[in-house]
């Protein structure tokens, strides 16, 4: 007995630091995040239990809605954009060599550097009307100065330029490590059969990345839902002003951070993340579901 | 005869007309290929660039954000920062950003080095439980134990503090998913071989484990470093008071709508936020890209 124990111990005190730090910041939390969504907070502290009141209240909000279908439109727009810039970014850095691929490689990939918040007051800058670096450029053109982040109709692409910017440079190395890990052979092979340069993209390339793809997609998809920083730092920056003319660029995750520390309504806020976490955890399964399905054929 | 000869300079024509057309094709697409790499290399370090250039401009000319392709003024830019680090907290809040970067990143790569350590080279029971539960919250979205964190946070007291900066982002499952995949694939001889040299458990993670992921470890800090400088969210909601602001808050308020800063004191502040990152990506570009590169094809 005393023999095992020496023996086990050890191992248990090395991993105590990281576990005892995951229960107590992270299980810990998950479990009495779900327990706050179930209750009305009036002050500092927890009162009345109001079952599902709170999924329910958040549910048919009139924020709700337009948060959802504003990350409808935004996930469905600018995951794929992405991706495929990030595709042709890598063919493009791969088709360089030596110097020249370095060079690129590392040029495209500077955005990824700079941190999300620098990006999005860089962009904002840059958006700015009247005097800001595109309406000044749009103004060499004779056009009129636009109102890019006071517009419902530019808000959004605005929010997805600087989104790409900042994301096709990191998407671009993983793609770009699944190119260096498809075998030469085949495109020589598909290259006697006769296949051109896109047939060889979409009938070699492709097909041999599909891991590298899938982990892309997912990633994106997983962090797209997720976005805030930049729309907030957009909007208003503040408790008090985020969102955007007519709330055109709010997300769950801003509405969260309102809900919560604008407002003060925690058990809501919970609620909110909860049920946030259960979209994001479905959309991962189907993208395993699917990879497994498309892998295996 | 005649036939013949005329059939092969007829073959003769086709083939150089061939070439001649794959030689064209060759280098229009040579030249697209360079104008769109040009075009797309300028798109991504153009804002960067004119950042910069919006900084160490002439002062006093109202349209200092115009495209500037070129700085003119340099000790305009000297005198942007001198009034940055003087005049307002930034040199404060640069000081909370880099402490809590490095303690940080000091914390992440001690406690999920050991962890590591464990899950990947032994077996003891419940091995298999922990581990698959640690992976499993990386499915887990930060926006769900944001609330209740900053909740516990408050309790412990911790609002406003440093610890309630770092302690609660230490477990990293992602850092611990890396460096486990990394040592897993350690040579287990050397082990053995330790452990008959008389070296006890805590000696071989120090004298022969540790050595030996030292790539895996500076890229995570790398990683962590990235990560933490450029973290908004927490410290925007556990840090709310001024004395305890990071860069990323206070670059958020030079950039605020109503604030009175004019553009180039904003872009000051903006430039020198991207400084760290920007010096660290210079000097440790490979193990970046690789990093990040190895997390997505492994995945």
């Amino acid at each position: 007995m005393s023999a095992r124990v020496t023996k086990t111990t050890p191992h248990y005190l090395m991993l105590l630091p990281f576990m005892l730090l995951f229960a107590v910041f992270f299980l810990y939390p998950i479990v009495s995040g779900l327990i706050y969504s179930f209750f009305d907070w009036a002050g500092a502290q927890p009162t009345t239990f109001v079952a599902l009141e709170n999924y329910t209240k958040v549910l048919n909000s009139r924020n709700f809605n337009k948060a959802a279908s504003n990350l409808l439109l935004y996930v469905s727009i600018t995951v794929p954009l992405g991706l495929t810039i990030a595709f042709c970014l890598a063919l493009l850095v791969d088709s360089f060599s030596g110097f020249w691929a370095k060079f690129f490689r590392s040029a495209f990939f500077m955005p990824v550097v700079m941190p999300l918040f620098l990006a999005a007051t860089i962009w904002r800058w840059m958006y700015a009307p009247n005097f800001g670096l595109l309406n000044t450029i749009l103004g060499w053109f004779g056009f009129e100065s636009v109102q890019f982040l006071n517009n419902v109709n530019t808000m959004l692409y605005c929010l997805i330029a600087v989104d790409v910017w900042v994301s096709a440079g990191f998407n671009m190395v993983i793609i770009l490590a699944g190119l260096k890990n498809v075998p030469k052979h085949y495109y020589e092979a598909a290259r006697l059969d006769g296949a051109n340069k896109l047939q060889q993209i979409f009938y070699v390339t492709i097909p041999s990345i599909r891991p590298v793809l899938f982990f892309v997609v997912t990633y994106s998809l997983i962090s797209a839902l997720q976005v805030f920083d930049v729309p907030w730092l957009l909007t208003g920056s503040s408790f008090a002003e985020y969102g955007g003319r007519a709330n055109t660029l709010l997300f769950p995750v801003m509405d969260i951070m309102g809900r919560g520390f604008g407002a003060v309504k925690f058990g809501q806020a919970a609620a909110y993340g909860f049920m946030l976490t259960a979209l994001i955890i479905a959309v991962t399964a189907v993208m395993f579901a699917l990879r497994k399905k498309v892998g295996e054929v | 005869m005649e036939v013949s000869v005329a059939r092969s300079k007829a073959t003769g024509t086709r083939r150089a007309s061939e070439a001649r057309r794959r030689i064209s094709d060759a280098t229009v697409w040579t030249v697209l290929k360079w104008t769109i790499a040009i075009c797309v290399a300028i798109v991504a370090i153009f804002p960067l660039w004119w950042m910069f250039n919006v900084v160490f401009s002439e002062p006093g000319v109202p349209v200092s954000i115009n495209p500037r392709l070129y700085p003119t003024s340099i000790s305009a830019g000297l005198r942007n920062i001198a009034i940055i680090f003087t005049e307002t907290g930034y040199l404060r809040a640069y000081y909370i950003s880099v402490v809590y970067t490095l303690l940080t990143i000091g914390g992440i790569l001690l406690v999920s080095s050991m962890a590591a350590f464990e899950f990947a080279l032994f077996d003891f029971p419940g091995k298999k439980i922990m581990f698959a539960i640690v992976m499993l919250s990386l499915m887990v979205p930060k926006a769900v134990t944001l609330v209740p964190t900053y909740l516990l946070t408050v309790q412990l007291g911790w609002l406003n503090t440093m610890q309630g900066l770092v302690v609660p982002g230490l477990a990293s499952a992602f850092g611990l998913f890396m460096l486990v995949q990394f040592m897993k694939s350690l040579p287990t001889e050397m082990i053995e071989a330790a452990r008959l040299d008389g070296a006890n458990h805590f000696q071989i993670y120090l004298h022969v484990v540790l050595p030996l992921s030292r790539n895996a470890l500076v890229t995570l800090a790398i990683l962590t470093f990235m990560h933490t400088w450029g973290n908004f969210s927490w410290p925007l909601i556990v840090a709310p008071n001024p004395t305890m602001y990071t860069v990323g808050q206070v670059v958020g308020l030079f950039n605020a709508p109503y604030s009175h800063t004019t553009v180039d004191i904003a872009m000051t502040a903006n430039l020198l936020a991207a400084v760290p990152p920007l010096i660290f990506f210079l000097i440790f570009q490979r193990q970046i890209v690789e990093g990040i590169a190895s997390s997505g094809s492994k995945g």
